[in-house]
Parts: C-alpha cells; sequence; structure tokens
C-alpha cells in the first residue's frame, strides 16, 4: 500500500486536474430574462437546443420579472459588482445603459456574423444606438387591434367592420356601449402606453423624432392623437377611467370580456387566444393619417463588465437565438414577430401562422414598422407621461396646455441628461 | 477588564448588524445626497446641495409633501380614535371579543400587495363592489381612484383597515393595565361612562396613546406599496407622497442623488416631528396611574 501509495497519489491527481480543467472549460453565461409560462417553456427549449450544440457553454436562465423588475434589480447589482453577463432590455429603454457604458457594442460581433444579413432591416434597426449595436431584439411586437366578435355581434356591429380610422373605432366604440353599456360591457379598452405611441403614429406624428432626436410631444397631430384618446374615455365615456389609472385593468377587462376592443402588443395574443378562443379576432393598427407602427419589446443585450470569454459565448447564445429555428420556435409559441428572414420557412412556424391566422396581421404590419427613438431621455419621458396622460384622460387638464408643459419639461431634462 | 467588557461583547453582534444594515447605509444615503449618480456611472462627482435646491424648487417635491401631511393629518387621529373606541369594547376577556381581536389583527399580518391588489377591484369604478352596490341602489358609479378628490381617501382608508388591528390590540394591552379600582371608584361615585372615560381611562392610557401617536406619525409618512400598488402616484399627483415619489425619482428616473436628498429630508422632518411631539405631548403622559 505504501509502496504504491505514489502511483495512487499520482493518478488521483490526474484525475482531479482532469476533472478541474473539464470544469474550468465550461463556460456560464447569466442572463437575466423577463419570460415565464408558455414563453418560459420556448425559453428553455431554444436554450437546450444551445446547449447541445455548444457543450462548452451554460446559459444559466434567470427570470427576475417584467422589464421593470430587471432594471430594479440591475440598479442593486451593478454597483454591487453583481450584474449579469447578458440581459433582456426593452426596445427604448436600452439607450441610457448604452450612453453610460453599462452595455457593450456589439456591432464587430453582428459584422463578422451571417446573422447580419438574416435579419430583418426593423430588427437591425432597433438594436442601434448612436450608430452602434448594442442589443439584438429576441421578442419583437407591433401594436395590433384585437377585438370580440361576440360583442360585436350582441352589439350589431357589422361582420368584419372597417376599423382604419380614429372615427371608424369611435363609431364601433359607441355602438357597442350604448348597446351593451348597461350590462357592464365598455367599447374599447383605454390605451395603455404603447397603443398610444402607435396611435400618435398613425396620426403622422411621433412622441420624439426618431432620426433628429426633437421633441414632438407639442407637435399639432400629437396634441390631436391625445385629444381623441382622451376623448374616449371622459367624452364619449366609451373607455373605462380604471384603465387610465391602472393599465393592466383595461387588459385584464378585455380578456374577461367585458371589453369590446383593445390595441395592445402582438405579446398579448397568446393569452389573448386563451380567454377569448374563437370570438377573438386581430385586426391591424388603424391608419389615422398614415399607416406606423411601432416595434416593441426587447433585445438581448451583453453586459461590458462580463469576461471577454463569457461575452463571445454571451454572443454565440444571442446568434442562435435569432437564427431561423429558434426564432421559429419562439414566434409559433408567442405571437411575437420573426426578426429572421428566414423564420416563416421554417415547418413550425408554417404551422403557426396556418393555425393562429391573428399573428399574421403583425407580421403584415412589418414594412410599415419602425423602431422607437432611445436616447436616455426617453426613461424619464416614458415614465412622466403616465401622469400626463391621466391628468388628460380623467379630463382635469386641457390637453394642450398638458402637452406643452410636458414638451418643455422634457426638453429641460434632454438637456440636462446631454450634459 | 473581561467583567467589564462582557455585557459589550453580548450586545456586540447586533450592534456590528446595526452599523452594517443600518447606520452605514444612512451615512451612505447622506453621503450620495450630494452627488450626482445614476447608479450606473462609476463617478459620483460632488454637486454640493444642488440636489437639495432642485427639490425644494421642485413643484412635485411640495405636492408631496402636502399630499403626506393630508395623509397623516387624517388618518393618525382616525386610526386612534377607531382604535381606542373599538378597543374600549373588546378588552373584556369573552370569546367574542377574543374572536373579533383575531379577526381584526388579520389585515395587519396579511400582505400588503395583496390587500392593495384586491382593494384596487374593490373600489375599480367600473367593475368594483362597491360601485356595483351603490349602482344596485340606484345612485350612480364613483370614480373612487380616478377623482383626486376621492383618491386619497381611498388610500387612507384602505391603510387604516390594514393598521387598525395593531393599534387596537397595543390600546387593548393599555386599557388592561389600568386598575380596575379605578373604574369602581368611580362607579360608586356615580361617575357616567363618558366621564369615567374621560377622567380615568384617557388619561391612564396616555403612554399607549404617546406610543401609537409616534408609531403612526412616522408609519403614515412612510407609506408606499399600497400607492404603489392602487394608483402610483395619480391620479394628477393626489396620492403622489414623499416615499412614493423618492421611488420615482431614484429607481425610476435613476437620479440616487435626488432620491437620497429626499430621503435625508424625510428623515430629518421625521426626527423634527418626533421631538415636536415629545415637548407638547410628552409631557402630558403620566407612567403611573
Amino acid at each position: 500500500m505504501v509502496a504504491n501509495f505514489p502511483k495512487l497519489a499520482g493518478l488521483g491527481l490526474m484525475a482531479l486536474l482532469g476533472s478541474t480543467s473539464m470544469t474550468l472549460a465550461d463556460t456560464t453565461v447569466e442572463f437575466w430574462h423577463s419570460f415565464n409560462n408558455a414563453a418560459g417553456e420556448a425559453l428553455d427549449e431554444i436554450i437546450a437546443g444551445f446547449e447541445a450544440e455548444n457543450p462548452g457553454i451554460t446559459i444559466d436562465a434567470q427570470h427576475i420579472g417584467n422589464y421593470n423588475d430587471i432594471v430594479a434589480k440591475l440598479q442593486a447589482a451593478i454597483p454591487a459588482g453583481r450584474e449579469p453577463d447578458a440581459v433582456i432590455m426593452e426596445v427604448t429603454r436600452y439607450g441610457l445603459f448604452a450612453d453610460r457604458g453599462v452595455l457593450m457594442d456589439l456591432s464587430d460581433h453582428l459584422e463578422n456574423d451571417p446573422l447580419k444579413d438574416d435579419l430583418f432591416d426593423f430588427a437591425r434597426e432597433v438594436g442601434v444606438f448612436d450608430g452602434k449595436t448594442y442589443i439584438v431584439p429576441f421578442n419583437s411586437s407591433t401594436p395590433v387591434l384585437y377585438y370580440n366578435k361576440a360583442i360585436f355581434d350582441q352589439a350589431g356591429v357589422p361582420e368584419e367592420p372597417e376599423l382604419t380610422t380614429y372615427a371608424d373605432i369611435l363609431a364601433a366604440a359607441q355602438q357597442v356601449q350604448a348597446e351593451l353599456g348597461d350590462e357592464g360591457i365598455s367599447g374599447i379598452a383605454a390605451p395603455g402606453q404603447f397603443a398610444r405611441w402607435g396611435l400618435i403614429m398613425d396620426n403622422d406624428s411621433d412622441m420624439i423624432d426618431s432620426v433628429t432626436g426633437d421633441i414632438l410631444l407639442d407637435a399639432p397631430n400629437t396634441v390631436e392623437a391625445y385629444e381623441w384618446m382622451a376623448s374616449l374615455v371622459h367624452e364619449y365615456g366609451v373607455a373605462s377611467p380604471d384603465g387610465v389609472t391602472t393599465e393592466s385593468q383595461g387588459r385584464d377587462a378585455f380578456l374577461a370580456g367585458k371589453t369590446a376592443m383593445m390595441i395592445n402588443s402582438t405579446g398579448n395574443y397568446g393569452r389573448s387566444k386563451t380567454a377569448l378562443g374563437d370570438d377573438l379576432v386581430v385586426a391591424p393598427m388603424p391608419c389615422n393619417k398614415v399607416c406606423s407602427v411601432p416595434i416593441g419589446g426587447a433585445g438581448i443585450g451583453i453586459l461590458s463588465t462580463a469576461e471577454e470569454e463569457v461575452q463571445d459565448a454571451a454572443w454565440k447564445f444571442i446568434s442562435y437565438a435569432a437564427s431561423a429555428e429558434s426564432n421559429a420556435i419562439w414566434f409559433s409559441t408567442t405571437g411575437y414577430m420573426p426578426i429572421n428572414r428566414h423564420t416563416a420557412e421554417q415547418p413550425l412556424a408554417a404551422e403557426a401562422l396556418e393555425t393562429k391566422p391573428g399573428i399574421r396581421v403583425a407580421i403584415d404590419q412589418l414594412p410599415v414598422a419602425k423602431g422607437r427613438p432611445r436616447p436616455p431621455v426617453v426613461t424619464w419621458m416614458r415614465a412622466t407621461e403616465y401622469d400626463m396622460w391621466q391628468a388628460m384622460a380623467l379630463g382635469q387638464r386641457d390637453v394642450t396646455e398638458t402637452l406643452d408643459d410636458f414638451a418643455a419639461r422634457t426638453r429641460a431634462e434632454a438637456e440636462r441628461l446631454a450634459k | 477588564m473581561l467583567r467589564k467588557l462582557t455585557p459589550y461583547l453580548f450586545i456586540l453582534p447586533l450592534m456590528a448588524f446595526l452599523v452594517v444594515f443600518t447606520y452605514l447605509p444612512i451615512a451612505q444615503s447622506v453621503n450620495l445626497s450630494f452627488r450626482e449618480w445614476d447608479f450606473m456611472s462609476p463617478d459620483k462627482p460632488w454637486v454640493g446641495l444642488d440636489n437639495y435646491h432642485l427639490l425644494l424648487s421642485s413643484r412635485d417635491f411640495w405636492n408631496a409633501v402636502k399630499v403626506t401631511a393630508i395623509f397623516a393629518l387624517i388618518s393618525v387621529p382616525l386610526r386612534l380614535a377607531l382604535a381606542l373606541a373599538i378597543a374600549s369594547y373588546l378588552v373584556r376577556e369573552t370569546i367574542v371579543s377574543r374572536l373579533m381581536r383575531g379577526a381584526l389583527f388579520l389585515p395587519s399580518v396579511t400582505s400588503t400587495v395583496s390587500i392593495a391588489v384586491v382593494f384596487s377591484w374593490v373600489f375599480s369604478t367600473d367593475y368594483g363592489m362597491i360601485n356595483g352596490l351603490l349602482t344596485a341602489l340606484g345612485f350612480g358609479k364613483v370614480q373612487w381612484m380616478q377623482d383626486p378628490q376621492l383618491a386619497l381617501y381611498v388610500i387612507i382608508f384602505v391603510n387604516t383597515w390594514k393598521q387598525l388591528g395593531y393599534d387596537i390590540i397595543i390600546y387593548i394591552a393599555g386599557l388592561q393595565a389600568v386598575p380596575a379600582e379605578l373604574y369602581d371608584a368611580a362607579s360608586v361615585d356615580g361617575g357616567r361612562r363618558l366621564h369615567v372615560f374621560r377622567r380615568v381611562t384617557l388619561p391612564l392610557v396616555m403612554p399607549t396613546t404617546y406610543f401609537l401617536l409616534v408609531v403612526s406619525v412616522i408609519d403614515a409618512f412612510q407609506v408606499f406599496t399600497i400607492v404603489n400598488v392602487m394608483t402610483k402616484g395619480g391620479p394628477a399627483g393626489a396620492t403622489d407622497m414623499i416615499v412614493n415619489m423618492l421611488y420615482r425619482v431614484g429607481f425610476t428616473l435613476f437620479d440616487i442623488g435626488q432620491g437620497s436628498a429626499l430621503a435625508v429630508m424625510l428623515f430629518l422632518l421625521l426626527i423634527a416631528l418626533a421631538v415636536l411631539k415629545a415637548r407638547v405631548i410628552g409631557r402630558k403622559v403620566h407612567y403611573e396611574a
């Protein structure tokens, strides 16, 4: 035993070194995301496929909550040096993080990856801030107009009604309200912020000019859009004020069959279909003056503090997640839009388009979809817009006066952030 | 030497915990209140009193102070008065009293978020139970959380509903400490119920009242969860209290400097109120019958 000890020790040391070296060769990418339920399962499937093809890389995916929860957790993690390696970031809010150097410039990675040519133009554009790419879209969406066919039938609204202008939508909502208001059914859910942005763009305006960065909150067409949206609540009474102070209540009322129409993200398609079944109809956004829809959702960014080896591994995952095969899994499960030109060719995606016709509406809107501006002031602007909207929608403040005030404050804040 | 050190060694772990998790963060917060920081940048440049100046010249700040003051001025006396009145009936040791105490205390130990979510729906304009009842009785719907004149009272109601049980239990303990002989003597002297309450009960539960006053004022100035879940400070800033503004400025708008300045100002305000209470009311508190 004693004579054999050196051999045994040597074998043991080799075994230890071997296992250690195998462990060291494994790279783990800590990835914070906002997906649970069906979306979480789809993400798990994509991750499993990636890890099978990349045995040396482990994706430690952690569901943190919604986009705001992720940001809140980053606020504690970054100063503590415990930030993740990759993170899901909402498409209008990542600009602030890119500006502050939190996110890594992915331009070179994308330039050298065949993925570059496979992404739709909107998908490439939406991840660009200040001329550089900081995120690659993962869950992209546009707002669409959902309506409950059964409620429309009950209210006597014609089948497949024309809903292409503000006036069309108001007319349908008023008819529902007149016929079914006493039964507690309202015409339309008060538009949430994403929907409001879409309705402003449909009116040939924007909140911030995506090219020049000019604040357009007080532009005539923006004011007109807000006046119409606010009138749905306080003038015509076709939208419940509950949805103004708590946006999720508007959506929940629609899912419960208490509201005829809702303008919301395609990302809500899955749960809307589950709630309403065959009564759910998906229509494109109105084109009040022009046809234009905002891109929503989020993309995956890599934190600049991650080690180089981890950054490379994270990029491999991002590229894999944006591939046609992975995107088809994502698209067919969630209703978020395809970001890869070849996604529709995948059998899964083709089947989804056949069996879930509602999601084709979002795809058909792609030619008129555009990314929203994302300078650092957008975070402040979006947070403050809720109060402004409430004041206008509840009839507490005049729309023009409110937007003039809001525009002035936003310009001042943009100037302060630029220093 | 060791004998002298021993008491300090016993309290050392707790003191260390307090220093690390309470006093150091307070000191750091004060430090950050004089700096500009968005939690992302490695630099935290010194800006002196700029954050305080920005806050003091901000209409949002004064609105938050006003809303918080109104909230405290209404909710604190309401809580104390209701708690004392109910405790006076529940101080008796009967089965019904004990059951009622348990039932009233339940909201105090229930998740504030859950309570706020439920009451959001109860007070919902179009789908809420209260408006459903009003409609059934022939009245119109009330915009409980969309009317700036009403929203704050909804928050006061929910907060009072949640905290009342705790106040009642504390008052019951205080009432049970009042010597029974005093009530017997008052009864013999022909004292009426209200008279006895004013002359015997009220002065002798003053220590309890003082304690609850301090606690409920601090609580009133730190209300956050109910506001954040139900109204997020709206409509039109009608329920935007100091802590809600602190969260918005610090964590939604990433201005840690201003958020810290607001926290420091709140801290100083609460200290000032505590001193004021001690001077004005503390003197009238009698700790023995």
